[in-house]
């Protein structure tokens, strides 16, 4: 049986290709997202290698804050301990060393480095330590105040030659310097194509940070005491006061591998998650195909069967050409997986992460397991078909081919309700109450629901949805339409593909646009100001909050204010419960940023105060003089006294102090936007313009009016959907890919009726369109099924989020529309080969068949 | 009653037909250099032993397949100097077709089957012949089912009253009754003659069976790719005989 399968594979090459394609371009998207993943991850383990290899001690602070998103904000330590960590024996030499938030402005005023996706921008120290991190490549280090160093590569972007002048953004404000060297990071030229601005360490301390104070001290040993046994001595000598701890070289190249292998594992998981899905898509068509070849193949099994084989050895035999197409499959898409890599990489370069060049990690564990993984895929679709086949009878081999009817239509419909039903008996249980993970099972409870009522709706839906073709042309329509329709199981299986995609697509389209109304929403209300300034860097860094009094001071400026975020942990009565507050200026905020205070005048924060969300209050039986603990991450403890209560919490987080409590602190504080309220009788213009002029001299920032201003933070979520849109990319592609299979083998079959057809009259162009329109059919059918099945995913995330503060559903209505008209687009395309096929049909041999 | 088309006494010609496949030595012909005219208002059949050429005449006169050299004529127009556009609509509009089997579209009823070559044509054709035709195969009542819901005879009356709708100039039948009871092939033959005799249609049948055979006017023998002989008003004893001689 072995033999006559292997030889049925082969014999039917065109078939094992087509089917094969729906492995390989899931393996491959699977293979690439490991090879790149594990590329990436040793390039950065080597980089940060390579920058610490003369690094034996790194010493700092050991007060530090973990903030959500990967963030720490780490007290810093006195500029003195350098010299402290010098005289200890042991130590052959020591510097201080700070990387904070910087920004350089290039010629056209422009900031350096692109905002959103793009690499951080940095402000960093520079000596001639022996063991320092950045070494001048040309020129001289920066040593006077007026002075700095850039990153190569940026350099080079910017077109800055050594003696410009150039301005750049900190902590400190926005001043000019002079570029007086070009620096490398140990091997390479700029790290992963951040920006840095190289300052000596006492302007650094003094411009990026707070006088005074640095990150840490790098420190290399005379070799007189292993690094473990030098680093304990250091922190046995140093004073306990300065809460200090020491790590070996060893220690912090590991942290800041592990560290930066966090975040591109984010991006990594987001990858293997959706190739995850293209596999899932993919066994939809692989269980089509088998189906289709093990219908059509009906008269060659019987004759099996008659001569004598097993049910078991034709299930076999099919079996047998699953793990063919498999293994093929695998094996192509594994290395298909090196250009995918490759392209990730090409456009990784194009945000602007350069990587220094080398070769693709093609590891152990990604041959494992993508060849394992395309095994089962193509195995596991393939059993149910390959059970079918061994099931056929051998009095089958005197018919002709069979029409798939989707058996007892009336037991898919009760089965596919007793789904439904239990799905949403879930989610009302959920919606009084139960836990909100349930949700879970109820979406892949209607998920299944919708899958095996597909052939029991398909005929009736294709119908419906293929009358305007019979209308519009003619007999073609009209067949193209009952072709949908005759085979309901065989459409609804080559629909699902589409239907998953969609499905996706239109969850991720109404979250997206709920969230964007939400957004709106809250800004509109919350924000009264006209205009705003904002920084565009998320999360890190920012303006410099003199910038707010600057713009404050200028005519026709009523109030100017500015707001941030900083990290600090908060507790309560001993318990810790926040990692974030909210910086605001009570002086002038008022009538700008409205955070709705009960009974209460924002003017009254002081430094000592802070304001509750009323979530909060509720939370931890927290009133107005009630006493909060709040540690900046400079070490600072603060216990604010409850100063009001508030209850538009959307923007503004749980706890909201001044900005006046920073002023003793050595926290390098940042303002996220400025607001701004404009004079009575002062024209727009007029303020635009004064305001534009202010930027410019600043260096960085963003003017935007109200609306703009509200519009541009609900286009954010933009952002993260075209990326979610690129991923399921591949999806479509599969579809489209089963869509042609499908069409390919019912050509095929059909190719007696087409030859009918031509000889009655039927020109060329005329099969080509009903192929056409029975693609089209299948391919509206699995996207109305979609964008229902998506309304309902969707709906029920929004649900689940309810806590969250998004109360409103939104139906897409112009994404429903370009959806729709996506897939007829998909059905047309999908229909191109198989129709061309249909032509070339010859007319003679299909007429002899019998 | 004529049918309007007819404006030429010839309705289709072969002048020299040759098919060949293979070349020099090694080359099989299939027709070697056939001449044959079919007269309109005639009921002609093609008959002989199978590797005649029976089938390959047919299906190259009826525009299905091309002549390697030599020439197709329907009425005086040169098949090989058509399009295969062109010749799709003149098979459309001027040929009818009944096959031995599968002749219908599964998913069309019986009325859009028998209306299908005008209904590709986006025409609705002579309303009052369509009838008449319905009438003659006696299938009024059966117009709104599906192939699968009629019987085999019904299917090949079918098959005969789409032939004949769009009042084409010729119609070639391949062993139309091949696939049936006797009974029924007789009705189908009796259907046949009437639309010569009443409808002036010209038919061209492929038969290797006498009793049909007989329903025609005149009987073209083939063996070997030629022309070996032509009986008029024949009966099935007599074909039978001339049967006997060329098979030997």
């Amino acid at each position: 049986m072995l033999r006559i399968a292997l030889k049925g594979v082969l014999a039917r090459k065109t078939r094992l290709f087509l089917t094969s394609i729906a492995v390989v371009l899931g393996t491959a998207f699977l293979s690439g997202t490991y090879i790149f993943s594990d590329t990436l991850n040793t390039t950065f383990d080597q980089l940060f290698a390579d920058i610490y290899k003369n690094t034996d001690g790194y010493v700092r602070s050991s007060q530090v804050i973990d903030a959500d998103f990967g963030q720490e904000e780490r007290q810093r330590i006195p500029i003195s301990t350098v010299d402290l960590v010098r005289k200890i024996p042991g130590v052959s030499g020591a510097a201080g060393n700070i990387q904070a938030f910087a920004r350089i402005i290039g010629k056209d005023g422009q900031p350096l480095g692109k905002d959103g996706f793009g690499p951080p921008t940095f402000g960093a120290s520079i000596s001639d330590y022996k063991g320092e991190l950045w070494t001048i490549s040309q020129g001289a280090l920066p040593t006077k105040p007026t002075e700095f160093a850039m990153d190569d590569i940026n350099a080079k972007k910017a077109k800055f030659a050594i003696g410009d002048s150039v301005k750049v953004v900190a902590a400190g404000g926005s001043r000019t310097f002079t570029l007086v060297g070009i620096a490398r990071h140990g091997q390479a030229r700029s790290p992963g194509g951040a920006t840095f601005a190289l300052f000596d360490i006492t302007t650094a301390s003094e411009f990026l940070v707070k006088a005074g104070f640095i990150d840490a001290v790098l420190l290399q040993s005379d070799g007189t005491l292993s690094d473990e046994a030098l680093a304990a001595k250091i922190t046995a000598v140093l004073p306990p006061t300065l809460n200090i701890e020491t790590l070996t070289g060893a220690q912090i190249t590991q942290e800041i591998q592990s560290d930066v292998g966090e975040g591109l594992s984010f991006f990594s998981t987001l990858l293997t998650i959706f190739s995850f899905i293209a596999l899932g898509v993919g066994c939809f068509v692989i269980y089509n195909v088998f189906s289709i070849t093990a219908a059509q193949r009906q008269r060659e099994n019987a004759l099996f069967r008659a001569i004598g084989a097993s049910k078991r050895q034709i299930t076999q035999a099919m079996l047998i050409e699953a793990v063919a197409v498999g293994i093929v499959g695998s094996i192509v898409g594994l290395f298909s997986g090196v250009l995918l890599a490759q392209g990730l990489s090409a456009v990784l370069r194009v945000t602007g992460v350069s990587l220094p060049p080398g070769s693709l990690i093609f590891a152990q564990r990604t041959i494992v397991t993508v060849l394992t993984v395309g095994m089962i895929v193509t195995v596991v679709s393939a059993i149910l078909p390959a059970l079918r086949a061994g099931k056929v009878p051998p009095l089958a081999a005197m018919r002709s081919t069979a029409l798939d009817t989707p058996g007892s239509i009336t037991r898919r419909v009760l089965i596919a309700s007793a789904f439904g039903i239990s799905g949403f008996g879930i989610l009302l249980a959920v919606i009084l109450g139960a836990d909100n993970a349930l949700l879970g099972l109820a979406i892949l409870l209607v998920f299944i629901a919708i899958l095996i009522a597909g052939p029991a709706v398909a005929r009736p839906v294709s119908l419906f949805i293929g009358r305007p073709a019979a209308r519009l042309r003619g007999i073609t329509g009209a067949m193209a339409r009952q072709n949908a329709a005759r085979n309901p199981k065989r459409t609804s299986r080559t629909a699902a593909p589409v239907l998953i995609g969609v499905a996706l697509v239109m969850a991720v389209t109404v979250l997206a646009s709920t969230i964007r109304a939400e957004i709106s929403d809250a800004f509109g209300k919350q924000f009264t100001g006209d205009f705003s300034i904002t920084a565009e860097s998320n999360f890190f860094g920012g303006f410099s909050p003199s910038l707010a009094d600057d713009i404050n001071a200028l005519p026709g400026v009523q109030r100017a204010s500015g707001l941030g975020v900083s990290v600090a942990k908060i507790s309560i009565s001993g318990k810790d419960t926040g990692k974030l507050v909210t910086v605001i200026d009570p002086l002038t905020v008022e009538g700008i940023f409205d955070i709705g205070l009960i009974d209460t005048p924002v003017t009254s924060l002081t430094k000592d105060g802070v304001f509750v969300s009323q979530k909060a209050a509720l939370k931890n039986s927290l009133v107005r003089g009630s006493t909060v603990a709040v540690t900046l991450s400079d070490g600072s403890l603060y216990n604010l006294v409850v100063q009001g209560i508030y209850v538009r919490d959307q923007l503004a987080g749980n706890y909201t102090v001044s900005r006046q409590l920073f002023d003793e602190t050595t926290v390098s504080r940042f303002d996220t936007a400025i607001f701004i309220l404009k004079k009575d009788g002062v024209q727009d213009s007029d303020l635009r313009t004064s305001l534009n002029a202010a930027i410019k001299k600043y260096g960085t920032g963003e003017l935007l009016s109200k609306s703009e201003y509200i519009k541009k933070q609900a286009a954010q979520v933009n952002q993260l959907l075209g990326l979610i849109y690129g991923l399921l990319f591949l999806s479509v592609i599969i579809a489209i890919v089963g869509i042609i299979i499908t069409l390919l083998l019912s050509v095929h079959e059909r190719q007696r009726e087409i030859g009918l057809l031509r000889a009655v009259g039927m020109t060329k162009s005329q099969v080509r369109t009903t192929v056409r329109w029975e693609s089209v059919i299948t391919s509206l059918f699995g996207a109305l099924m979609g964008i229902l099945l998506g309304l309902g995913l969707g709906w029920i995330v929004i649900f689940s989020l309810r806590d969250q503060g998004i109360k409103r559903f939104t139906v897409p209505t112009t994404g429903t529309v370009v959806i729709l008209i996506l897939s007829f687009i998909v059905g047309v395309i999908a229909a191109a080969y198989p129709a061309h096929r249909a032509t070339k049909v010859d007319l003679l041999d299909a007429l002899s068949m019998t | 009653m004529n049918s309007p088309h007819i404006n030429t006494a010839i309705a289709a010609a072969t002048s020299h037909a040759v098919k060949s496949y293979g070349s020099g030595d090694g080359a099989i012909f299939a027709l070697n250099d056939v001449n044959v005219e079919f007269v309109s208002g005639q009921f002609t059949a093609i008959m002989g032993p199978s590797g005649s050429g029976k089938s390959t005449l047919m299906h190259c006169i009826a525009g299905l397949d091309q002549l390697t050299s030599g020439s197709a004529l329907i009425d005086g127009v040169d098949l090989s100097t058509l399009s295969d556009k062109e010749l799709t609509l003149m098979r459309r509009e001027r040929v009818g077709f009944i096959f031995q089997a599968f002749n219908l579209v599964p998913t069309l009823s019986a009325e859009e089957n028998i209306r299908l070559p005008l209904l590709l044509g986006n025409k609705t054709g002579d309303a009052e012949w369509i009838k008449k035709v319905i009438d003659t195969v006696g299938l009024s009542d059966r117009l709104s089912h599906r192939p699968s819901e009629l019987s085999g005879g019904q299917q090949q009356r079918v098959a005969v009253a789409r032939a004949l709708a769009t009042q084409p100039r010729i119609i070639f039948a391949d062993e139309p009754t091949g696939n049936v009871d006797s009974t029924t092939g007789t009705e189908i033959l009796t259907f046949m003659r009437r639309a010569v005799d009443e409808l002036g249609q010209t038919i061209v049948m492929v038969t290797h069976d006498p009793v049909s055979a007989a329903f025609a006017d005149r009987i073209i023998f083939l063996a070997d790719g030629k022309i070996v002989d032509e009986m008029l008003e024949p009966t099935a004893v007599k074909v039978l005989d001339r049967m006997k001689s060329i098979g030997s």
